[in-house]
Order: C-alpha cells, then sequence, then structure tokens
C-alpha cells in the first residue's frame, strides 16, 4: 500500500496555492488507503443524505423555483417568470429593508466587532484576572434570543420606569422616550441589544487570536518601554487581524439572517422601519402567505450572504478531502 | 501576562463585564419582588421585600410545564439523532472510497453559509401536504437535517489526525469497513461527538423561527415567551419566571461548556484558520 509522504495535517499552510497544492498530494495518496467498500458506505451515509436532502437541498432548490411564480395562499401556482424581481425593486418597501438590513448587518458586526476586539485586547494583559468578566460579557450570548429580547423591553419601556429613560431621567428629569416605537430610534434600539448578545463571541474568537501571538514578542515590547496603548495599536492589532477576519465574517453572516431579535422587539414596525430581508421574507409569506414574492426576497438574502462567503466556500472547498 | 499589568485595563473590562449583567439582573430581580414595588423598575428602593410568588403561581398562568416538557423531547430528540448520524457519516465521507465522495462532501460542508429563511416557505407548503404542520418531525427534520453542514465538518477535521495505521491494523486483523467503525473509529472520536451534541442541543432549545411557524398547539419554551411578552400586558414578574425558565438550562450548559462552544461556533461557520 502506497504511504502518504506528506504529514497527515497539510493543508493548513499559510497561503491558499500551497494548501490546494497539498490537498492535491493528499488526494492522489489517499487514493490508495481508503477503504473501498462501497455498500457499507452507503448505509453510513443514507440517513445523513435523506435528511439533508429534505431539509436543505429540497427547499434551496424548490426557493428558486418558487420565486418565478406567483402564488397567493391556495390558489394554484401560475408562472410569472422575473415579474416578483421586479416587482421587489419596484417596492418601496423593500427598498427600504435593503437599507435597514445594510445598517443593521455593518453597525452590529462594526460595533460587535469593534468592542469585542478592544475588550479582547485589554484582557490579554491579564488572562487571568480578566477571566469571569469574560464569562460574564459571554454569558449574553448563551441566551436565547427570545429571553434577551423579552429582557430589552423592559430596558426600552416607553415610560419612566424603562432603564434607560429612567438613566437619561438621572439628567433630564422626567424623560421619557418610547425608543422602539419611534422610527428613528427603533432600528438603533435593535442593533443596541442585537449587539448586547453579539460581542461574546467575536471577544472570544479575538481572544483566541491575541493569545496566539507569540509572547516574545510582546514581552520585547515590553522591555523596550512600549505602553500598553501602544502594544494594542501597534502589535496586537496588526498580528490578531487573521482572527479577526473570521469574527467579521461570522457577524455578518449572523446579521444577514438576523429574525428572533426583530421579531421580538418590533415586529418589524413602527410603519415597517426595522424590517432587514430575512424579516420582510417572513412578513411577506407567512403573514400575507404571498408565497413567490416571498421566495424571491429570499433569493435576494440567499444572493446576499454567497457573496459575503465566497472566501469561506473557495477555503472549505479547497480542503475537502 | 505581559509584563506587569495595568490595572486600567482590567478595571475597563471590569466595568463592561458589570454592564452587561444589568439585564440578566434585572430579570432576576423582578422575578422575585412584588410588582406593586417595582412599577417604576425592579432598581427601586423605597421598599424591599422578595417573595416567590410568581414563581408559584406562573405555572397556572402560563402553560409553562407543559412548553418545558416539549422543549427537552425537540431538543433532546435532535441532538441524539445528530449525535448517531454524525460520526457514521464523518467516518464513511473520511475513511470510506464511494462515488461523489468529494461533491456529496462539498455540498454538505458548504451548506453552513445558508440562513434559516432558505427553509421556510418549502417546507412550510410541504408539511402542509404530509399533514406534518404541528407534528414534533416538522421541526426535528430540518433541525438534525441543517446540521450535518457544520457537524460533519468538525467531526471529519478530528478525524484528519486519526491515526491511519489504526485503521490498516484493523483491516489486517480481518475488521470490515463497518465494524472498523464501530469498533475502532467511534470510540475514539467521542469528544467531538459530545461537543457536537451540545451545540445542537443550545440551537435547538434556543430556536424560535421554525418551531413558531410550524407547530400549534404544543410550542417550546421561546415561542411559548414570545406569545405572553408581545402585549403590553402588567404581569412584569410572571414573564419574567418564564424567561428564566426558558433560558436556564441551555445558559448552564454554555456556561459549563463555553470553551467547546467558542471554538464549535467558529467551525460551524466555516472559516477555520
Amino acid at each position: 500500500m502506497a504511504r502518504p509522504t506528506a504529514p497527515v495535517a497539510v493543508g493548513r499552510g499559510p497561503s491558499l496555492i500551497s494548501q490546494a497544492g497539498d490537498g492535491r498530494d493528499i488526494a492522489l495518496a489517499a487514493r490508495g488507503w481508503r477503504l473501498k467498500d462501497t455498500p457499507a458506505a452507503w448505509l453510513l451515509i443514507a440517513p445523513v443524505i435523506v435528511l439533508f436532502t429534505i431539509s436543505v437541498l429540497y427547499p434551496l432548490i424548490e426557493t428558486i423555483r418558487l420565486s418565478f411564480f406567483n402564488i397567493v395562499g391556495l390558489a394554484p401556482p401560475s408562472f410569472v417568470g422575473p415579474a416578483n424581481y421586479i416587482n421587489l425593486f419596484a417596492d418601496p418597501a423593500f427598498r427600504n429593508t435593503l437599507v435597514t438590513t445594510l445598517i443593521f448587518t455593518l453597525a452590529t458586526t462594526t460595533i460587535s466587532v469593534g468592542l469585542g476586539w478592544t475588550l479582547a485586547m485589554l484582557c490579554a494583559f491579564a488572562p487571568q484576572q480578566t477571566l469571569p468578566f469574560r464569562v460574564m460579557i459571554f454569558a449574553a450570548f448563551g441566551i436565547s434570543e427570545a429571553v434577551s429580547g423579552y429582557m430589552w423591553i423592559g430596558i426600552l419601556r416607553p415610560d419612566t420606569g424603562g432603564l434607560l429613560n429612567t438613566v437619561i431621567g438621572l439628567f433630564s428629569p422626567g424623560f421619557a422616550h418610547p425608543w422602539l416605537g419611534d422610527t428613528n430610534t427603533a432600528l438603533w434600539a435593535i442593533i443596541v441589544a442585537a449587539c448586547w448578545s453579539g460581542v461574546g463571541l467575536p471577544l472570544m474568537l479575538c481572544f483566541a487570536a491575541v493569545q496566539s501571538i507569540p509572547k516574545s514578542v510582546l514581552e520585547a515590547a515590553y522591555m523596550d518601554g512600549a505602553r500598553p496603548f501602544s502594544i494594542m495599536r501597534h502589535i496586537m492589532v496588526p498580528l490578531s487581524l487573521p482572527g479577526v477576519r473570521v469574527a467579521i465574517f461570522i457577524n455578518l453572516l449572523g446579521a444577514l439572517r438576523a429574525f428572533d431579535i426583530i421579531y421580538v422587539l418590533t415586529g418589524g414596525g413602527p410603519v415597517r422601519s426595522t424590517e432587514t430581508v430575512g424579516y420582510f421574507m417572513y412578513r411577506e409569506s407567512m403573514t400575507q402567505f404571498k408565497l413567490g414574492y416571498g421566495a424571491a426576497a429570499t433569493v435576494v438574502l440567499l444572493v446576499a450572504v454567497l457573496v459575503i462567503s465566497i472566501p469561506a466556500i473557495i477555503q472549505r472547498t479547497a480542503g475537502a478531502r | 501576562m505581559i509584563g506587569r499589568a495595568p490595572f486600567w485595563t482590567t478595571a475597563l473590562v471590569g466595568i463592561v463585564a458589570l454592564i452587561w449583567i444589568v439585564p440578566i439582573l434585572g430579570i432576576v430581580v423582578t422575578s422575585i419582588r412584588p410588582p406593586s414595588e417595582v412599577t417604576l423598575g425592579w432598581w427601586r428602593l423605597d421598599q424591599v421585600s422578595f417573595t416567590l410568588s410568581a414563581w408559584q403561581r406562573v405555572w397556572e398562568a402560563y402553560p409553562l410545564a407543559n412548553a418545558f416538557w416539549v422543549t427537552a423531547q425537540l431538543a433532546g430528540m435532535a441532538t441524539i439523532a445528530t449525535m448517531l448520524l454524525t460520526p457514521a457519516a464523518a467516518y464513511a465521507f473520511h475513511f470510506l472510497k464511494f462515488p461523489f465522495r468529494r461533491l456529496l462532501l462539498i455540498i454538505i460542508i458548504n451548506a453552513f453559509v445558508l440562513p434559516q429563511q432558505v427553509v421556510i416557505i418549502p417546507l412550510f407548503q410541504l408539511w402542509r401536504e404530509l399533514g406534518l404542520i404541528d407534528n414534533f418531525l416538522s421541526v426535528l427534520i430540518p433541525y438534525v437535517g441543517m446540521s450535518f453542514a457544520w457537524s460533519i465538518f468538525l467531526v471529519k477535521n478530528f478525524l484528519e489526525d486519526f491515526p491511519r495505521e489504526l485503521i490498516e491494523a484493523a483491516k489486517i486483523d480481518g475488521c470490515g469497513a463497518l465494524s472498523t467503525f464501530r469498533h475502532v473509529v467511534l470510540p475514539n472520536t467521542l469528544s467531538p461527538v459530545f461537543a457536537v451534541g451540545i451545540l445542537q442541543f443550545l440551537w435547538t432549545w434556543n430556536a424560535l423561527l421554525l418551531p413558531m411557524l410550524y407547530l400549534r398547539s404544543n410550542v417550546p419554551l421561546p415561542v411559548l415567551l414570545t406569545r405572553v411578552s408581545g402585549t403590553y400586558d402588567v404581569n412584569w414578574d410572571l414573564r419574567s419566571v418564564a424567561a428564566i425558565v426558558t433560558t436556564i438550562v441551555p445558559l448552564v450548559i454554555f456556561l459549563v461548556f463555553q470553551r467547546q462552544f467558542a471554538s464549535g461556533s467558529q467551525t460551524r461557520t466555516g472559516a477555520k484558520e
């Protein structure tokens, strides 16, 4: 049996080119040793293939197909070509949704990753002492969004009994603002709530990235008399950047698929000002029963998701051996 | 630690952490104080007394016990199914040779990017035709089916470092493909399978969208919570208890296993460096 000459754990090299090269070597070597027992293989993967087909492949293809049909309620569907897409982009509500999605996605990602990264670098100066604090911040990420939405309803209450209104009331007595009922503030209220839940994961990912910086580099800077702030700015920021890219990507994906927190806090309102594409699709298809129209909106969401995922997909595909 | 840690960095993180648990503290305090004292905020100290009355009344006010049981069943079944099926498939993809192996693998492990919104409409129609609306299967099938996109990637990644010599030794000793899996690979793959189980349990326990759409009479906790907290009623104490009951099990598991969770989420979304 031909033994592979390359070590097992290849394909994690620094560049994509070397990864692809190693991948081919391994694939060639692997051909010799993979057990050939096709019936056993199909037996082992059959349940996975069946469930995956029903719940991922079929819905994916069917959503794309339905987006070319006009389906309202239980009436028989009629083929309408690209009409759903044309209507979608002519629909002011949908165009507004695109803007909302862009603001929501960019704002939550910038704030979550920015804050998580900053905290991660601050934590790196004293990893042991800050461990309980990291757990406290990360805990918010383990809470169901239905529950965190409920907590934020309490904080953002429109009367003077809301925590936010009370805190502001310390400076201007009697302050009461309906944060979730005002089109100017509702989206930002949701963004803050989403960041409260979301900052824990970038914190942990960035912390791991900062921790992976060789201690000798940091110690050398310290010996040279660098202040904490310049250690952060000149060493931690550039050297943890690769790990931070992962956090950014994860947050972008999460923000595009956001649903729960919007549903719980505002239900898309007031006057549809907090609907992202992922929420618009739910509203059109599941509450207005315009299934074809909703499917077209889903395809738009899907395109956005695929575009930001291209690097990750290339990386995974090259690594699939 | 880098040299002598400056105090202000730790203090700053500590202040942020304290702010971060205020919302959690809020529902805990609201749940154990009489509503009359906290109408103007759970932090008011005009009059301070504690009561477990809400914790006793909530079980009659809302079908909370039933929802808890439904959630436990759904999360439990989805977790077991994923934990059973994932290692078998990961083993087949990694150690066996069969037609379309690499193509199937690429499709499955790249599906992690798909948002849940993609399944809503087609499965809603399918379940309606099959009469599966309000049946546990309507959420269990997509929970388990969608989990393979990250779970197989996670376990197969672990198998990359599995010593090939063991497989060859088993082959020489007369093990077939199935018994090699059963006796050699599976017993040594328990740690990533356990990690997959924890992640799947948390995500299915917290899931809101699919059960909200496909289940009607027996709903899990997050759906029940949105039903009772959507209105501006005054039962802040009862709803706070419901919120705590909804999140306590996954929160405790999450805190105990948070290390696996951070690394698993990273793998789930695919960008493993």
